[in-house]
């Protein structure tokens, strides 16, 4: 039984269990209210699936790629109630979820502000049913998606508007029951600070 | 064994029609109709297999949504006799349920044999309500059909969490637990704090410190001569978790035994604040215990509950908050209900300008150190700058704010005109008279406040109190103006989660209910609002 929490577009928090069940959800697809609403969205899971917190046997953290401010969030929340529940945290790439389900060549796109996309080629599936992605997660332009995207023409376009933290469950189980290795430790922002070196301080006189 | 849901394919033909046949033997739809299902963009198939095995398919379900049509049908679901019971039906219900709910469905709708109550049984549980039956629908056999139907409602919408949906599948949460925790008396709080560039985690009993940890991302921001809020909040979500195994070891407890958990919820910078908030919810609700989303300012004026010195915090008390994001001025007569902000800066906080002035003088960051180290050998009066907000005109709209920005550019013109000219001046004069002229404004307005409004405490908190000479000169002046001055412990001035904690303590113990857990990280939290809800 698996919580699960997303926030690299809304906010998606859900449990699903080892058959795929899904026995509660809760989605909000507003991108600036992460940190409002994720608190009441585990607790009203855990209600609504009629749940307590040691039912739980794991808890997956969508890992991105997503716009940073409301990616962490998710993230900071996730391996914090692991920590709290004393459960193993499951990392996944968010896109890996998003793929789940597909057999055709796909190419996962999702909203990364700025007229940027962030992005992720899949295709075909390992023994276990799994996508098997071809390159990404990584940036483009919006606008430059074809010429950035390696054999373009190939992949059918999903431009994932939400995400369903359902699926980063389902994957998860599918991933652990397979032996499969999880996401890395970070956060997948895909994109650094927006910072400058100080250049010395500037004159105030002319 | 394991299962999973893929959509159904083409390929997957063969193995539907196997199964379609032998579980509608008398009526099952033929490999050309079935086809077209599949491939239909108004339809949506599934299919369940064994994980590892996506050929072996043991069931399979058809939903038909016609985009924004409001309504929509479950075509059909079938599971091989072989891979009942084990939840794949619903699993596949679920799907097509959330699928359907996706499509823009406010409806849903089914048909069921009369001769079926196991199916019958399923979607009653499904929340499937009966509301006809076709006579015979179901031929050669001549058995009636039972139409049932979903009402999918409209997502629901609270002003607090905009846009949010919810499943209409599953039913109304009962409200978080909001009740006191099991002790009022001395109560066991962990503090959380990540307004700006420390990850603070601070475990408190009552009013007696247990664990102060900080985790700074000050190292990091150096190089850029300020913090980048960016950069602060990404080491907040690594830090979180070692802070808070740190703070538990300190205080040698274990995290049930917490009865209360304290958060900053503003003010600060957002994207920081965010990080914080989100793990104090989801510790909360992982622990099953209250949570109280307090106040960073009253935070600061909190941490001098903490002093082990055997003193207690006299109020009410004027309280100077000084530090590299605030410069504010407090009227605290009650520390969980009645703050009253006196002023604050207009333009820079002071921390800031230490850091900006520390810059052009060529002194890495942070600046307040800095010129503190390279002002002991200065002196203080060797050069006038300028006093903001401190003429008799300021004295009506500004009494009590602050303004270090002409302060900076006059520290600016200064040292460009003497370089200009080629002078060979003194660094540590330059630190020396810009401090003084900070501390002096900062003392002057503290001062008046404590005077005007017959109050003769005064209490410091904020990083900038690490700074020698403000700790020097406020001691200097309370003592000529017959002011008791209190400045907490220096770890407990700067920014921390003890004192986060200890505020959540003051508020337990004044009986305080627990926030809701769906309070904002508010950058610009008003210092009335002691606790946000």
């Amino acid at each position: 039984m698996l919580l699960a929490i997303d926030t690299s577009a809304g906010t998606s928090v859900a449990i699903v269990d080892a058959q795929g069940v899904v026995h509660a959800e809760c989605d909000s697809t507003d991108s600036r209210t992460h940190a409002e609403v994720v608190g009441d969205f585990i607790y009203r899971c855990l209600a609504d699936a009629q749940l307590a917190v040691t039912d739980l046997t794991g808890v997956v953290a969508g890992m991105g790629p997503g716009p940073f401010t409301g990616l962490r969030v998710g993230i900071v929340a996730a391996r914090v109630f692991a920590f709290g529940a004393s459960l193993p945290l499951f990392r996944v790439v968010t896109h890996d979820a998003i793929a789940l389900g597909e057999t055709a060549p796909v190419l996962i796109a999702t909203d990364a502000r700025r007229k940027e996309f962030s992005w992720s080629t899949y295709e075909g599936t390992d023994d276990a049913g799994l996508p098997i992605r071809q390159a990404g997660p990584a940036l483009a332009p919006a606008a430059e998606l074809a010429t950035h995207v390696p054999h373009f023409d190939h992949y059918a376009l999903r431009e994932a508007a939400t995400v369903r933290a359902a699926h980063l469950a389902t994957l998860a189980h599918l991933m652990k029951a397979n032996g499969r290795e999880f996401a890395g430790e970070g956060a997948i922002y895909l994109r650094s600070p927006d910072v400058t070196l100080a250049a010395g301080p500037k004159r105030v006189t002319a | 064994m394991s299962w999973q849901l893929r959509r159904a394919t083409p390929a997957d033909l063969d193995a539907i029609m196997v199964l379609e046949v032998s579980e509608f033997a008398n009526d099952a739809w033929s490999r050309d109709m079935m086809s077209a299902e599949i491939v239909d963009n108004h339809g949506y198939y599934l299919v369940a297999h064994p994980v590892g095995k996506p050929t072996q398919v043991k069931a399979y379900a058809g939903l038909r949504a016609p985009l924004r049509s409001g309504q929509a049908d479950i075509q059909t679901i079938a599971v091989a006799p072989d891979a009942r019971r084990r939840g794949i039906g619903r699993a596949l219900m679920y799907a097509l349920m959330i699928e359907a709910r996706d499509r823009g469905a406010e409806e849903l709708f089914l048909e069921v044999r009369d001769d079926n109550p196991a199916a019958q049984r399923l979607y009653d549980t499904l929340g499937f309500e009966r509301i006809a039956v076709r006579p015979n629908y179901y031929q050669p056999d001549g058995v009636d059909a039972i139409v049932m139907r979903l009402t999918i409602p409209e997502p629901q919408l609270s002003p607090a969490v905009g846009g949010m949906s919810q499943l209409a599948i599953i039913p109304r949460a009962a409200p978080a637990n909001r009740s006191l925790p099991n002790n009022t008396t001395e109560p066991l709080v962990l503090g959380i704090e990540t307004s700006c560039d420390e990850t603070g985690i601070g475990i408190v009993r009552g009013n007696r410190l247990l664990a102060n940890v900080i985790s700074s991302s000050m190292d990091e921001h150096a190089r850029y001569g300020g913090v980048v809020p960016e950069v602060a909040a990404r080491a907040h979500l690594e830090a979180m978790q070692p802070a808070l195994e740190q703070a538990l070891r300190e205080a040698r407890i274990e995290l049930h035994e917490i009865d209360a958990i304290a958060v900053t919820s503003g003010p600060g910078l957002a994207g920081a604040l965010m990080v914080g908030v989100a793990a104090a919810k989801a510790l909360a609700v992982a622990t099953e215990k209250p949570l109280y989303a307090v106040n960073h300012l009253v935070g600061h004026v909190g941490a001098d509950v903490l002093r082990d010195d055997g003193t207690e915090i006299d109020l009410p008390t004027i309280a100077l908050l000084v530090s590299g994001g605030h410069t504010s001025l407090l009227h605290v007569r009650d520390l969980v209900s009645d703050v009253e902000l006196l002023g604050e800066t207009i333009d820079d906080a002071a921390g800031e300008a230490f850091d900006k002035v520390a810059r052009l003088l060529g002194l890495p960051y942070p600046g307040g150190p800095q010129i503190d180290r390279v002002a002991a050998a200065g002196n203080p009066r060797a050069i006038r700058f300028p006093r903001g907000l401190s003429q008799a005109k300021d004295m009506e709209k500004h009494r009590y704010d602050f303004s270090f920005s002409g302060l900076k550019t006059a520290v600016a013109r200064w040292v460009e005109r003497e370089q200009d000219a080629g002078t060979d001046f003194s660094i540590a004069d330059v630190a020396a008279s810009f401090r003084e002229a900070v501390v002096d404004i900062l003392l002057t307005k503290a001062v008046a406040a404590c005077v005007d409004r017959g109050v003769p405490r005064l209490l410091l908190g904020g990083g900038v109190v690490a700074n020698a000479r403000v700790r020097e000169l406020a001691q200097q002046w309370c003592d000529a103006a017959g002011i008791q001055l209190r400045i907490p412990p220096l770890s407990l001035c700067t920014d921390n989660g003890a004192m986060i904690a200890a505020l959540g303590a003051q508020l337990v113990m004044a009986g305080k209910q627990p926030s809701t857990l769906s309070f904002s990280a508010d950058s610009s939290l008003p210092v009335t609002q002691i606790q946000a809800r």
